[in-house]
C-alpha cells in the first residue's frame, strides 16, 4: 500500500522562510513543471531543425510544381518571400526563441508572414479542446460505467461478450473505424451526407453563441467525437474491469459487506472509488495527449483543430508554428499530470500531500 | 435488431444534418477539390505564400492570365489579352479585351498588368532577369521592354495571373521607383517593401475572372467560388458557381465515391483508381512532362562512363517499371531525349528523332555491350570492370513517394538480374534530395523533365539543379552529381548547360530547334540520367454529372497542374459544363 512517505520526496531543508519555500509542494511542483517545459522547448527546438528540408526548401518544391520555375528561379523566388535564414547560427536561433519566449512570445510564422503563432494557436486549439475533449469524456465515463458492471458479472455471457467487443474496439486504430464509418455508412449505404458533415461548422454561418452556429458545431462535431469515443471505449472498459475486479476482492469491501451497507453504497464508495484511481492517471495523460493525437482524425474529416494545424505546419517546415505547438502540447501534458496528481490525493485519503497536512 | 438501430441514429442524423446545414447554392455548380489553408494562414494577398487562390489548378478562375499555352497546338490562346507578340523592337505589346471588369467594379485596364509585373519586382520573379520596364500604352496596351526578347519571357508574361490595381496599386507604384532608382533585394527599402507587401491581407479578393470568392464563402470543409458577372467569359461558362473541397487526397477519395467531388486533381493511388473505374467514373491522363529518372554519381567510376550508363538502360524494362509504379499513368519514355516525348515532337525535327536510340530492353544486349568495354562476370554472377572493380552500389531514393519508391525497387531488381549487385535504400524526400545535392550517393532516383513547352527548362535538371546547384539550397556541399557538361558526342564538342542556357535565349524559332535537337542528341548518345518514365495524371472524372470532352481530346495535352490545366481552360472557356440528367 501507498503511504504518504512514498510521495513527499526529500526531506525538508534545515530551517528558514526560503527553505520552506523551496520545500513547498506548490513550488517543487511549478519548479519542476517549469524544468519540464524548458527540456521539451529545447529538445523539440533542436530536433525539428534537424528535420529534413528547410521552410525555403519545402517552398522552392511547391513553385517548381504550382508556377513551373526553374529550380534557381523558384529558389530566388522563396529566399525573398520568408524572413528565416537557413545559414543563422542555430544556437543564436534557439537563445533569440527562449528570450521571446520568457516574454511570452511566441512569434511570427515563417510561412504565413506577419501571422502570429499565439492567434494560429488561438484559432485552433478550441476545436480540439470541445471535440477531443468531449470524446474522451464520454469514452471515461462510459467506460468506467461498463467495465465496473461487467466485473460484478464476471465469468457471465455478458462479461465474455462485452470484453470481447471491448478488445475489438482497443485493438482497431480510431482513425480505421473514421474511415470505415465514412466509408461504409456514408459512401456505400448512404446514410448521411458526408461533405455536408466535413469542417467544424457550417459555411456562411458566423461564430457565435446562437442556436444556429451551436448546432452545426454540434452536428460537425459528432463523427470525430464518435470516432473518439469508439477508439478509445475498449481500453478504458478493460481497465475499468480489470481495477474493479481487484478491489472486489479487498479486504475493505467484505468488510463493508459484513456491516450490512447497501450494495449501491459499497458499489460507489468502496468498489467505484478505488477501482477509479488508476484510471485517473491514465485519464491525465490522455488529457495531455488529446491536444497532440489528433491529427490523423482531424485530417480525415477536415476538422482544423491543432492536430491538423500541427500537420500542415510540420508539411511547410513552419518551424516557429510548430514549436507553438509543441508549448501547449508539453505545457498540457504538465499541467495535466499535476491536475491527476490533486485530484488522485484528493479522491484518495491514504495519499495526501505533504503540504496539506 | 442492433443494425436497424444504428441505421436509424446515422438516418436521423443524416436528416438533421441536412436540416441545420447552410442552404445549397442556387444554379448549376461544377464541384472539384484542392487543399488550400484556412484563416489566419490562408488570405487573399496572391502575391504571398499561403493565399487561398488553389494555385495553378483552379487560380485562373479568379484571377485569369493574358493567356493559355495550348499544348497541343503549340500556341498561346488569349485569356485576359485580345491580342499579344515581340512588335519590331523586340518589346513585347498585349492589348487587353474590353468590357471585362473586376469584382469591385472597376474595369480591367493595363494599370492593373502593370501593377502586377511591377509588385513581382519585389519578389525577385524571373521576368525580371531580362525585363528594363513595363509601360501602359493606354488603357488597353502594356508593352514590356525587354534587355533581350525570348520565348521564356513571353512565357512569363502570358501566364502570370493578374492582379487588381485597386488592391495593389501602392505596392505597384512603390515597387516601380524602386525599379526606376535601380533599387536591388540587397538595399533596406526593398526589403522594407517586400515585407510589408508580404504582410498585407486584403480584406476582400478582387477578381477578374467569371467567378469570386468572399471571405464567407470559405469555409474549413469548402470554398465556394460564385459568379463574378462582369469578369472574363461570365457570359461563356456553364457553371454558376463552383465548389472547391478542401483536403489532400486520402480525405477527398470518399468524397469522389460518393460523388460529391466530380473531377479530382490528386495522385490517386492505382487501387483507388481501379474503385473508381469500377463505379464508372472516367479517369483522364493528362501528361505532367516529367517523372522519375536513374541519377548517376558520376564521381563513382565506372558509372561516369557513357557505355556503362548505355547498357544498364537496355537492362531496365522500362514499360514494367512504369506500370508497377503508377500503373496506367506510368508511361516509358520513348525518345530518351532528355525532355518529355511530346515536348520532344514539338521541339526537335523528325529527322532527329528518328536517330534517336529508343534503348529497347535488351539485356543480352546489354551484357554485349559491357563484354565489349572489358567487363567480365565474377564467380558470384556479378559484373567486374576491367579495373577489376565489382559493380555493386547503393541506390538511394525518396521512401515517402511510393510511386518512385516502386520504381527504385523495379529498377534494383532489373539491375541484380542482369549481374549488378544493387541495394536499395530509401531516405525521407527531402533528405535525398539533400544527399543528392551534395553528392552524396552512387544510385539515386529523382526527377527529370519539366511542365514547360520550352525544352531548355528540362536540361537544367540534370545539367544545373542536380549537378552544383543544389549548394545553394543552404545546407549542401554542392557538387551533385558531378557531371563534367563538357562533352564530345557525335555533334562535336560543346558545352551542355552553355548550349541549354544559348537555346533559351532569343526569338530565332530556327536556331532554338536545331540547338534543342542537338541537347536532344547528345543526352540520347551520352545517357547522362536515364529516364524511366513519365508521369501522367489519373484525374477522376464523373461525366453522370460532368459534360466534358472526350479523354482523347487534345486539350487534354495540357496536363492537370502547369500553368495551363486543362480543367480551368474547359471551364473559363465553357468546355465543361453540367450533364444532361
Amino acid at each position: 500500500m501507498q503511504t504518504s512517505k512514498t510521495l513527499t520526496g526529500p526531506p525538508p531543508l534545515e530551517s528558514g522562510w526560503l527553505s520552506r519555500v523551496v520545500s513547498s509542494y506548490a513550488v517543487r511542483t511549478l519548479l519542476q513543471a517549469l524544468l519540464t517545459i524548458w527540456a521539451v522547448v529545447t529538445f523539440t527546438f533542436f530536433l525539428i531543425r534537424l528535420m529534413p528540408g528547410n521552410p525555403i526548401d519545402v517552398y522552392v518544391g511547391f513553385l517548381m510544381n504550382q508556377s513551373n520555375l526553374t529550380y534557381g528561379e523558384a529558389l530566388q523566388q522563396a529566399a525573398s518571400q520568408f524572413s528565416f535564414d537557413p545559414n543563422a547560427s542555430v544556437f543564436q536561433q534557439y537563445l533569440g526563441y527562449l528570450g521571446d519566449l520568457v516574454r511570452g512570445d511566441l512569434g511570427t510564422s515563417i510561412t504565413s508572414t506577419g501571422t502570429q503563432v499565439v492567434d494560429q494557436i488561438a484559432r485552433f486549439l478550441p476545436w480540439t479542446l470541445f471535440c477531443v475533449g468531449l470524446g474522451l469524456l464520454i469514452s471515461f465515463v462510459l467506460g468506467m460505467t461498463i467495465g465496473m458492471l461487467i466485473a460484478y458479472y464476471r465469468n457471465s455471457v455478458l462479461d465474455t461478450a462485452v470484453s470481447f467487443f471491448a478488445s475489438v474496439l482497443g485493438a482497431v486504430p480510431d482513425y480505421i473505424w473514421g474511415l470505415l464509418i465514412l466509408v461504409v455508412f456514408g459512401v456505400q449505404l448512404g446514410w448521411f451526407n458526408i461533405g455536408e458533415l466535413r469542417g467544424t461548422y457550417d459555411p456562411g454561418l458566423t461564430p457565435g453563441f446562437t442556436p444556429a452556429f451551436i448546432w452545426s458545431v454540434v452536428r460537425h462535431a459528432f463523427l470525430p467525437v464518435l470516432v473518439y469515443v469508439i477508439g478509445t471505449l475498449g481500453s478504458w472498459i478493460l481497465n475499468m474491469r480489470s481495477s474493479t475486479t481487484s478491489v472486489l476482492g479487498e479486504d475493505y469491501v467484505n468488510v463493508a459487506r459484513a456491516r450490512g451497507l447497501t450494495p449501491g453504497r459499497i458499489a460507489t464508495t468502496y468498489v467505484g472509488r478505488n477501482a477509479a484511481l488508476p484510471l485517473f492517471t491514465l485519464l491525465a495523460v490522455n488529457i495531455g495527449l488529446v491536444i497532440g493525437g489528433s491529427v490523423i482524425i482531424e485530417e480525415l474529416f477536415v476538422y482544423k483543430g491543432i492536430g491538423s494545424f500541427l500537420f500542415f505546419s510540420i508539411s511547410q517546415r513552419d518551424y516557429t508554428s510548430m514549436q507553438g505547438v509543441f508549448l501547449v502540447i508539453a505545457v498540457s501534458v504538465v499541467v495535466a499530470n499535476i491536475l491527476a496528481d490533486l485530484l488522485y490525493s484528493s479522491l484518495d485519503p491514504r495519499v495526501r500531500i505533504e503540504g496539506e497536512r | 435488431m442492433v443494425w436497424r438501430k444504428l441505421k436509424l441514429m446515422f438516418k436521423a442524423f443524416g436528416i438533421l444534418a441536412l436540416l441545420g446545414s447552410a442552404a445549397a447554392q442556387e444554379g448549376t455548380t461544377f464541384y472539384g477539390g484542392y487543399p488550400y489553408p484556412v484563416p489566419p494562414d490562408g488570405h487573399f494577398n496572391t502575391f504571398a505564400t499561403n493565399a487561398i487562390n488553389f494555385y495553378s489548378f483552379y487560380s485562373d478562375l479568379l484571377e485569369p492570365p493574358l493567356g493559355v499555352y495550348k499544348w497541343a497546338e503549340g500556341e498561346y490562346e488569349g485569356m485576359l489579352a485580345e491580342s499579344f507578340g515581340f512588335d519590331d523592337d523586340n518589346n513585347y505589346v498585349v492589348t487587353l479585351k474590353e468590357g471585362i471588369t473586376w469584382s469591385d467594379g472597376t474595369p480591367l485596364s493595363s494599370a492593373d498588368v502593370v501593377t502586377t509585373f511591377n509588385v513581382n519586382y519585389l519578389l525577385n520573379s524571373p521576368i525580371w532577369e531580362g525585363l528594363q520596364r513595363v509601360e501602359a500604352v493606354d488603357e488597353r496596351t502594356v508593352r514590356f521592354v525587354f534587355d533581350e526578347p525570348s520565348f521564356a519571357a513571353e512565357r512569363q508574361v502570358m501566364v502570370e495571373p493578374i492582379r487588381a490595381n485597386s488592391v495593389y496599386g501602392d505596392f505597384g507604384e512603390r515597387a516601380a521607383t524602386l525599379i526606376s532608382e535601380g533599387v536591388t533585394d540587397e538595399d533596406e527599402a526593398f526589403t522594407t517593401l517586400l515585407t510589408e507587401l508580404t504582410e498585407f491581407r486584403p480584406e476582400t479578393y478582387v477578381t477578374s475572372g467569371p467567378y469570386t470568392l468572399t471571405r464567407e464563402n470559405v469555409s474549413d470543409a469548402r470554398a465556394l467560388l460564385t459568379k463574378n458577372e462582369g469578369g472574363f467569359n461570365s457570359d461563356v461558362v456553364r457553371f454558376d458557381n463552383v465548389v472547391l473541397w478542401n483536403g489532400e487526397t486520402e480525405t477527398v477519395t470518399p468524397l469522389v465515391t460518393a460523388g460529391e467531388l466530380w473531377y479530382g486533381t490528386y495522385g490517386f493511388p492505382p487501387a483507388t483508381e481501379e474503385a473508381f473505374v469500377a463505379q464508372g467514373i472516367d479517369i483522364v491522363r493528362g501528361p505532367l512532362y516529367s517523372g522519375p529518372a536513374l541519377y548517376f554519381n558520376h564521381t563513382v567510376a565506372p558509372l561516369d562512363r557513357p557505355e556503362v550508363r548505355r547498357a544498364l538502360a537496355h537492362a531496365i524494362d522500362r514499360d514494367e517499371n512504369g506500370f508497377v509504379s503508377l500503373g496506367d499513368s506510368g508511361v516509358a519514355v520513348e525518345y530518351m531525349s532528355g525532355m518529355s516525348d511530346l515536348v520532344a515532337e514539338n521541339n526537335v525535327d523528325e529527322a532527329v528523332l528518328d536517330e534517336l536510340d529508343e534503348y529497347d530492353y535488351d539485356p543480352e544486349l546489354a551484357a554485349q555491350m559491357l563484354t565489349e568495354i572489358g567487363f567480365t562476370k565474377g564467380d558470384d554472377g556479378v559484373w567486374v570492370d576491367d579495373t577489376g572493380k565489382r559493380m555493386a552500389f547503393t541506390l538511394i531514393f525518396p521512401s515517402d513517394y511510393s510511386d518512385w519508391a516502386a520504381a527504385a525497387e523495379n529498377v534494383t531488381q532489373a539491375l541484380n538480374e542482369f549481374g549488378f549487385d544493387i541495394t536499395a535504400r530509401g531516405v525521407l524526400s527531402q533528405q535525398q534530395q539533400q544527399d543528392v545535392y551534395d553528392g552524396n550517393f552512387e544510385m539515386a532516383i529523382r526527377n527529370w523533365g519539366a511542365a514547360s513547352p520550352l525544352p531548355y527548362v528540362s536540361y537544367l535538371e540534370p545539367y544545373r539543379r542536380y549537378n552544383g546547384e543544389g549548394q545553394f539550397a543552404g545546407e549542401g556541399t554542392g557538387g551533385g552529381m558531378g557531371f563534367d557538361t563538357n562533352v564530345t558526342y557525335s555533334g562535336g564538342e560543346v558545352d551542355l548547360l552553355e548550349l541549354t542556357l544559348a537555346s533559351s535565349r532569343g526569338l530565332d524559332e530556327a536556331r532554338q530547334r536545331e540547338q534543342a535537337g542537338q541537347l536532344a542528341q547528345s543526352f540520347n548518345e551520352l545517357l547522362p540520367i536515364i529516364p524511366l518514365w513519365e508521369r501522367y495524371g489519373n484525374n477522376p472524372l464523373n461525366r453522370e454529372f460532368v459534360d466534358a470532352p472526350p479523354s482523347d481530346d487534345p486539350i487534354y495535352q495540357n496536363g492537370t497542374a502547369v500553368p495551363d490545366p486543362f480543367m480551368t481552360y474547359l471551364l473559363l472557356t465553357g468546355g465543361v459544363g453540367p450533364a444532361a440528367q
